[in-house]
């Protein structure tokens, strides 16, 4: 690993270091039944829609799937008719910071890279692959005030408590109200996932983009109502808890977002993401480019 | 004599069922390891007919057990993670084999020649290739039987 001595490490690092080379990618026939398989199998929130000559043309997020359901589309749709495009693109020697200000820009999570010379993706950099990075380097930056310490890591994580780092705030639908209104609340709020309440509005469950596309490649009418499709299990952390048992909670459960509770289990008072949790980690100093992270 | 792939062909093969969790399908992986006295690395799925739907693979398995932030959390040292494989393997065995079976397959018919089997393999990275005739599956060329059958020619 090449450590940098320079006062802010992300200048030196470029998007090659950073992205996945693991392009998950359909061709433009391919189906949004399709789609949706591609999108559990390999857990990624976008696939790149591709032509014969593998040229990306098109994007399908998780989003636009969930846009198709609440529309009434068939699964044998062609997902061309949904994508969003011409992807935006970045190349491989670009900066981070470069790449960041684009997806700020444009207000999108990921981009895909590519040769100067070569109109194909080579690559794609969402917020997870930066924050992954960081997370290397952070440690090394002049700023973490912590680094000297051999059990810098250590301490830092467990000082640090949720309440900090969480995004106060929730909202919430409850059990019977419909799919519809779900996906309403999820495109209002941007949220990757939203809290169901039961009827003594306590915490049921949760439904996340992911379990929508399922409902959707299962059949269910999106009129069902939330109980029929969320997950019974509410991941959530004490509002007191300390960051690494959240971060060890969030990678158990494989979800990129944690709810917080204050007193008891019920009382939901927050949301952590894992954009939170590593913005935090890395990001001993508001000058690294971690902190420009948005939570999504 | 040219060789198709009807002489290559295993004609018993299990099956999944598009609605079978990840879980009862891999019982079925192991039930027919046993019977076939070697690991079984990929399946069909068919319909109550007999129609082809799709295929699961021991990678589609992989790809749903592997947590998606697990590059993240590899950069991590103070996460203690045991038991983090109990917990990847109970979400996975709920999920449904019509959830991530891969629906875009490519089939050959009986009739093939072997050479041109072989071709398709190396051209699309598959090990194997349903074989169907009149729309029917009826059997299925496993790369190593290819392979074992050129040893044999091979060596005569």
């Amino acid at each position: 690993m090449q450590v940098s001595n320079r006062q802010n490490v992300m200048k030196d690092l470029t998007v090659k270091e950073a992205m996945r080379r693991l392009i998950i990618n359909l061709a433009a026939e391919a189906t949004l039944e399709e789609a949706i398989r591609y999108a559990i199998k390999y857990k990624v929130n976008a696939i790149l829609i591709t032509d014969p000559n593998q040229v990306a043309v098109g994007v399908v997020t998780k989003t636009d799937l969930m846009g198709a359901y609440y529309a009434g589309l068939p699964l044998s749709t062609p997902a061309a008719s949904i994508m969003v495009g011409p992807p935006l693109f970045c190349h491989l020697d670009d900066s981070l910071d470069a790449a960041l200000d684009r997806m700020r820009t444009h207000k999108i999570h990921r981009l895909y890279v590519r040769e100067a010379a070569a109109p194909q993706a080579v690559g794609v950099l969402a917020y997870p692959d930066i924050v992954g990075l960081l997370y290397r380097y952070c440690h090394q930056c002049d700023r973490n005030l912590r680094r000297d310490t051999e059990e810098a890591e250590h301490l830092l994580a467990d000082r640090v408590r949720l309440r900090e780092v969480m995004t106060p705030g929730v909202f919430a639908l409850g059990a019977d109200d419909s799919l519809l209104q779900v996906m309403e609340g999820l495109a209002a709020h941007k949220f990757g996932a939203l809290l169901i309440t039961g009827e003594d509005g306590a915490p049921a469950g949760v439904i996340s983009k992911t379990d929508l596309i399922v409902a959707y490649l299962h059949g269910v009418p999106p009129e069902a109502p939330a109980k029929t499709v969320m997950t019974k299990e509410v991941a959530a952390c004490d509002y007191h808890d300390i960051l690494i048992n959240a971060l060890r909670r969030m990678i158990f459960s494989d979800v990129s977002r944690l709810f917080v509770f204050r007193d008891s289990p019920g009382h939901i008072v927050g949301v952590f993401s894992l954009s939170d949790a590593t913005r935090f980690r890395s990001g001993t100093c508001r000058a690294c480019v971690s902190s420009r992270i948005r939570p999504h | 004599m040219d060789i198709t792939a009807r002489e290559v062909m295993a004609t018993r093969f299990s099956t999944l069922s598009p609605r079978m969790t990840i879980g009862e399908a891999c019982r079925v992986f192991q039930k027919a390891g046993e019977e076939h006295q070697q690991i079984v690395f990929g399946m069909v799925v068919t319909d109550q007919a007999g129609q082809l739907l799709g295929m699961l693979s021991m990678y589609d398995i992989l790809l749903l057990i592997r947590p998606k932030h697990i590059h993240i959390w590899g950069e991590i040292k103070d996460v203690d993670v045991s038991g983090i494989l109990d917990a990847a393997l109970t979400r996975a065995r709920s999920m449904l084999v019509s959830d991530i079976m891969t629906t875009d397959l490519l089939t050959i018919t009986p009739d093939m020649h072997l050479l041109r089997i072989i071709d398709i393999m190396i051209k699309k990275h598959v090990r194997r290739l349903p074989v169907l005739e009149d729309g029917k599956m009826v059997g299925m060329v496993y790369l190593s039987q290819v392979f074992q059958h050129l040893l044999e020619r091979g060596s005569e």
